[in-house]
This record gives C-alpha cells, sequence and structure tokens, in this order.
C-alpha cells in the first residue's frame, strides 16, 4: 500500500501571537509542525511499520522551517519527503492547496491519503475532504483508528456527532486524523541523524507539470483581509484562604454579581 | 438578494436550536430562508422548522438516512441548494457539519467557511468572521465566490421566536455510496444535556484524579442542570466520553456559566471555552493559567470545594 502524508508548516501557537495594523507580527514567531499533522504521520509510520506500507510526505511551504519539518517526518520513521515551493502560493486558500495536492497525488499512484483534521493556523479542518471531492475518492474526516481489511480495504473509526461511527472504506481513499488516534512518537537520534541526509524532491508547479490557472492560485475563493486580535479576557477575581469562606463567598457573587446561579 | 439555506441540526430525532438561530440570523439580514432536513422518519419536525423561521422546507426522509453519511447528506443538500438558488449555506456547529460543508462547497463552486461567528453583508459583498490559530487571532474574510458555504460556531447567533411559513419540498433519497460504508454508529450519547445547549457548563479535568473524583463532579453539574464536559486528559484517561471533551479538537461552547475543575488551562482547551459569560476555575495551583481566563477562581483542593459548592448552591437556588 501506498500511503502520501500531507504535512503543513504553521505557527506555534503556544507562543505569544501579536497583531498590529491588521497583520500578524512575523517577528518573533516560531513554526513547528502541524499537530494534526504528527498525529498523520504517526499513523502512516505505523501502517509501515505493521504492513509494509511505503510512506511519502508532501507539504507545500517554502523556507528553511518548511525543510526541517520534512525532515522531523524522516526521522518519526516516513520514505520519501516531496516539498511543493512556489510564490504564488503564498495567500493560497483550501481550495488551491488542494488543487496541487490533487496533482501530486497523480503524479504517484498512491492507495492511501492521510492528512491532519485541521492545520493550526488556519482551523479551517477542510483541505483534506477538498481533495477527496476533487479526486472522486472515499473520504472519512475525524478519524481515531484505521486497520486495514484487505488489499482494497480499511476500516476506520470516526468521532461523530452521536458517538463513533465505523465505515468500510475501498481503496484509493482519504481519511483526515483527530489527535486522539495516536501519540506522534518523538523522533530517535539515529532517525535525527539519517533525516539529516534524505533528499527531498522540490518542485515549483511548473515541475509538477501544473500552472498558476490550473490551480486558480491567483483567484482564491476567499481571501483574510484583516487580521484582529481576539478579546481577551481579563483575569478576574482570584481568591485564596479558608475554603469554605472564599467557595461561599464565590457563589455569592455568582448568583448576585454576575447573576450566572 | 440573499438566498440562505440552513442546514437542519438532528440530533437523536430532536431538531436543536442552532437551525431557529440561523434562520434568525438570515431573516435578521433580510435574505429568503429555506431549511433542508435530512434523516429517517423526520416528518413530526415539519412544524418545528416552520417556527424555526424556514419558508421553504426541504426534506430528505428516508430509511438509508438514518446513519449519517457524509456523500448522502452533501447529495441532499446540494440538492436542496440548487432547487433554492441558495447562495448562503449555513451548518451549525457539529461533526457533520464540519464533514459536510467542505464537500457541498466543493460541487457547487463555493468558498467555504468554518467555525464563524459574524457574517457580514453589503451590497454584493459577503464577508465573514472567524477565530483562527487557536482562538489566538481573528480573520476578516473577504468572499470572492458567488457562494458561500458556512459552518457557524454554537452561541454566535440568537434565536428570535419569527416562524416561518409551511412549504414542503420533497427530496429524492440519493444513491448510496458504496465506497464509504457506515456499519455501526457505537453511540455515547447517554441522555444527558447536550453541552452546546446548556447554558451552564460543567468541567472535569485532571485533578479530578479519578472515577470518584469524576462523579463528584458529576454530581455538582446534575445539581446544575448543566451540561457535563471534559478536558482531553480526561477523555484519554477513558473517565470521559469523546463527545464531552471541549476545547480545539471537541466542542465549543459559549454559555452563561462555564465552570473549570480541576483543568490546567492549556491554549486548546480555552480555546473551547473562553468565549463563555463567566468563567469560574477550581484549581489548587494558584499559578495554574486558568486563573488567566476566569472572572472568578477558587484556589483550592477540588475534592474540599465542590461539596462546599453544592453545599452553598443548593442554599441559594433551594
Ligand atoms: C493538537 C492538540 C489538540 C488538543 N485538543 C484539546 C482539546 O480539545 N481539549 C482539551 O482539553 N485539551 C486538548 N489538548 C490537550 C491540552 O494541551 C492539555 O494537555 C489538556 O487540556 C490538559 O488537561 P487537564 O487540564 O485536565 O490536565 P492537566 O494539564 O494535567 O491539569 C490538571 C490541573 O488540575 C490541578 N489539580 C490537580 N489536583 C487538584 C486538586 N485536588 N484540586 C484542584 N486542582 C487540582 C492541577 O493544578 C492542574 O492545573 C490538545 C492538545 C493538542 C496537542
Ligand atoms: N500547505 C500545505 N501543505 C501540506 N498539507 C497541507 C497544507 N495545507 C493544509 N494541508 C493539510 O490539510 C490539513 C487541513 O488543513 P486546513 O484545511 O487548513 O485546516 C492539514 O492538517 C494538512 O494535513
Amino acid at each position: 500500500m501506498k500511503i502520501l502524508t500531507t504535512v503543513k508548516k504553521v505557527v506555534d501557537v503556544e507562543l505569544n501571537i501579536k497583531v498590529e495594523n491588521g497583520a500578524i507580527v512575523e517577528d518573533g514567531l516560531q513554526y513547528v509542525m502541524n499537530a494534526w499533522d504528527e498525529n498523520a504521520v504517526e499513523a502512516s509510520v505505523q501502517l509501515q511499520e505493521h504492513y509494509g506500507s511505503e510512506t511519502t510526505l508532501v507539504s507545500i511551504g517554502a523556507g528553511e522551517d518548511n525543510d526541517k519539518i520534512i525532515r522531523k517526518g524522516f526521522a518519526m520513521g516516513i520514505a520519501k519527503g516531496i516539498q511543493i515551493d512556489d510564490s504564488s502560493l503564498a495567500r493560497a486558500d483550501s481550495f488551491i492547496f488542494a488543487r496541487v495536492l490533487q496533482k501530486v497525488y497523480e503524479k504517484g499512484n498512491y492507495d492511501l491519503v492521510i492528512t491532519g483534521k485541521q492545520a493550526q493556523d488556519t482551523d479551517n479542518g477542510q483541505t483534506g475532504i477538498i481533495l477527496a471531492e476533487y479526486l472522486g475518492l472515499p473520504c472519512v474526516s475525524n478519524v481515531v483508528s484505521i486497520e486495514t481489511l484487505d488489499e482494497r480495504h480499511i476500516r476506520v473509526t470516526r468521532l461523530g456527532d452521536t458517538g463513533k461511527e465505523i465505515l468500510e472504506l475501498e481503496l484509493p481513499a482519504v481519511v483526515t486524523v483527530s489527535d486522539s488516534i495516536n501519540v506522534p512518537r518523538l523522533p530517535a537520534m539515529r532517525g535525527i541523524m539519517m533525516a539529516k541526509k534524505k533528499s527531498i524532491e522540490v518542485m515549483d508547479l511548473n515541475a509538477l507539470g501544473t500552472s498558476v490557472d490550473e490551480v486558480g492560485s491567483a483567484a482564491p475563493r476567499s481571501e483574510i483581509v484583516e487580521y484582529m486580535t481576539s478579546k481577551t479576557r481579563q483575569a478576574g477575581k482570584k481568591f485564596e484562604g479558608d475554603v469554605a469562606e472564599i467557595t461561599s463567598r464565590v457563589v455569592y457573587l455568582l448568583a448576585n454579581e454576575a447573576r450566572v446561579l | 438578494m440573499a438566498k440562505v439555506l440552513v442546514v437542519a441540526d438532528i440530533r437523536q430525532g430532536e431538531l436543536k436550536s442552532s437551525t431557529a438561530e440561523l434562520l434568525s440570523k438570515a431573516r435578521a439580514i433580510g435574505a429568503q430562508t429555506a431549511v433542508v432536513a435530512i434523516g429517517a422518519d423526520i416528518e413530526s419536525l415539519i412544524p418545528a422548522l416552520v417556527n424555526a423561521g424556514s419558508d421553504i422546507q426541504y426534506i430528505a426522509d428516508d430509511p438509508g438516512l438514518e446513519l449519517f453519511s457524509a456523500s448522502s447528506y452533501t447529495s441532499c443538500v446540494v440538492d436542496a441548494a440548487r432547487q433554492f438558488g441558495a447562495n448562503l449555506i449555513w451548518f451549525g456547529f457539529s461533526e457533520s457539519g464540519k464533514a459536510v460543508a467542505p464537500r457541498v462547497a466543493t460541487r457547487l463552486d463555493a468558498s467555504c467557511a468554518t467555525d464563524i461567528t459574524d457574517i457580514i453583508l453589503s451590497g454584493d459583498k459577503v464577508e465573514v468572521i472567524r477565530p483562527a490559530t487557536a482562538n489566538k487571532v481573528v480573520q476578516r474574510v473577504v468572499v470572492n465566490a458567488e457562494r458561500l458555504v458556512a459552518v457557524v460556531r454554537a452561541g454566535a447567533f440568537e434565536a428570535k421566536a419569527v416562524a416561518g411559513t409551511l412549504n414542503v419540498v420533497r427530496l429524492s433519497p440519493p444513491a448510496r455510496d458504496l465506497k464509504a460504508v457506515i456499519k455501526q454508529i457505537v453511540s455515547d450519547a447517554s441522555g444527558d444535556i447536550d453541552l452546546a445547549d446548556a447554558k451552564i457548563v460543567v468541567s472535569v479535568g485532571r485533578g479530578a484524579k479519578d472515577e470518584a473524583g469524576v462523579d463528584l463532579i458529576r454530581e455538582l453539574a446534575n445539581d446544575l442542570k448543566a451540561g457535563f464536559g471534559s478536558s482531553r486528559a480526561m477523555v484519554d484517561a477513558g473517565f470521559m466520553a469523546h463527545n464531552k471533551q471541549v476545547g480545539q479538537t471537541g466542542k465549543i461552547v459559549a454559555p452563561d456559566l462555564y465552570m473549570a475543575i480541576g483543568i490546567s488551562g492549556a491554549i486548546q482547551h480555552l480555546a473551547g471555552m473562553n468565549g463563555s459569560k463567566v468563567i469560574l476555575a477550581v484549581n489548587k495551583d494558584p499559578e495554574a493559567p486558568i486563573f488567566n481566563v476566569a472572572d472568578y477562581g477558587i484556589v483550592g483542593d477540588l475534592f474540599e470545594v465542590v461539596p462546599i459548592l453544592r453545599r452553598e448552591i443548593k442554599k441559594i437556588r433551594g
């Protein structure tokens, strides 16, 4: 089974993010592998270990940090890496990313695509599902387990609105994974050393056999025109001391000051 | 003229409050309204769909639609959207909405925005407001496409009781998806109050330690007729069901009162609850980050605090 795993470079959400004049201040930001893509990588590597699947990772992005996250994928056990680096994609929306991923897929004859359920920067949760639509493949999102049934079928569990939904999928297929699917491994030293020497296949749209027109990167369906700071909450009244006394005081305030009891 | 198609959120045969909220917003912006309801045995919901404020009800009622299937549901929504000529298609916040919205958008050449908190129409221009990056920033997004499919955050719009008119259009059942076959749903809906609808949500974190701790806090939730939520730590540890998880990967809630008991306040948890009107935190660590967002904080051992909380609340609520 050939697996394609998608991995995005995202801003580290644990750090402070400043907004000025409608834009995010680049200074002081750090970039990491999207957390849900770490789960996608882990799921792919586990399939590789158990069933001898062949794993390839693709990341659309630029810069040194992007190189770093692809190498992190190698260190976790991914066999091959593809990077799509094209300046026309700087303001791409999910539909454009999905078109580019479609082109990558079509070059490779894959059986299964595993994406993260969501990117931590956009919080969109769309790209994998749109990719499946473009490819005309079955797709299950928010997946928490993947089992292979035979050469052509997998069984997946997704977290739905009323419980765990168990589905059987005909391959090729696309799944988007939840963070509940696994705990991503920490790369071992040997893996990290080996990852440094691996080569990454870097392509622009042209080399990928497509164009700005075909992927639509000149005309996104939507554009972020402004960033604003989110309403930050102020720390309120914190009580320490005699537990009985402060608890009764807080209940009084909830009822009479906040009026929510 | 704007034409809004709202996708009814039906769970266990009941219409969720988001349907009326979205239809109210649609009426408030002067749009024509329609609703699409998908499921098995849903005839009886038609009056509720009218009361929620829809002027056309597209009904896809078929035994094959009993279990959620993203592709069948997509076909129904696309069918209704085409018949109605909708330019705005709105889902309430749900896992099925999040799965179906991008599919519908792709098929209708629409733009897709998830997790929106507001939508602004001026002339032909459509803009949405949405928090992103774990709630750390807010985006203003301009829609260039002719149509927009949006998933709206819980609590973004208020329901106003304005009834619509009865005008039922039946949809033919979609073809079954043979490539992604739903085999079974292992239900974890235990009949308790849904987090998204609750006025008060009480959530338990790792500080509760074990089953006994969880039970203690559940009692508090029961006293208050509150939704009973959880941090991921307690879901991972197997004490709480997945659908109780509050946070970036779980439910996003915005109740009048959110009680975080034994929860540290990791950014992924905050992303699910920091839109709440009032937050109460109980934590034994005075430095716990949850206190940075809490309106009221009690520093103390939850095993001591919660019984007193229950007693004091009973006193004032009777
Ligand atoms: C991609 C990703 C997505 C995630 N999504 C979510 C999500 O949706 N929701 C979510 O919740 N988390 C999510 N997480 C996990 C999150 O980062 C935290 O690990 C998690 O929220 C911690 O849960 P907790 O606060 O219960 O546990 P802890 O962080 O361990 O905190 C326990 C708290 O209890 C306090 N405590 C201990 N004993 C007592 C006592 N006796 N009395 C009072 N207080 C006590 C401690 O002081 C501590 O503050 C996600 C993480 C990642 C990477
Ligand atoms: N630029 C990108 N390169 C590679 N994968 C991506 C990219 N953007 C999105 N994805 C994948 O799509 C998932 C969902 O992204 P999003 O729709 O932005 O929330 C991510 O978890 C990634 O796996």
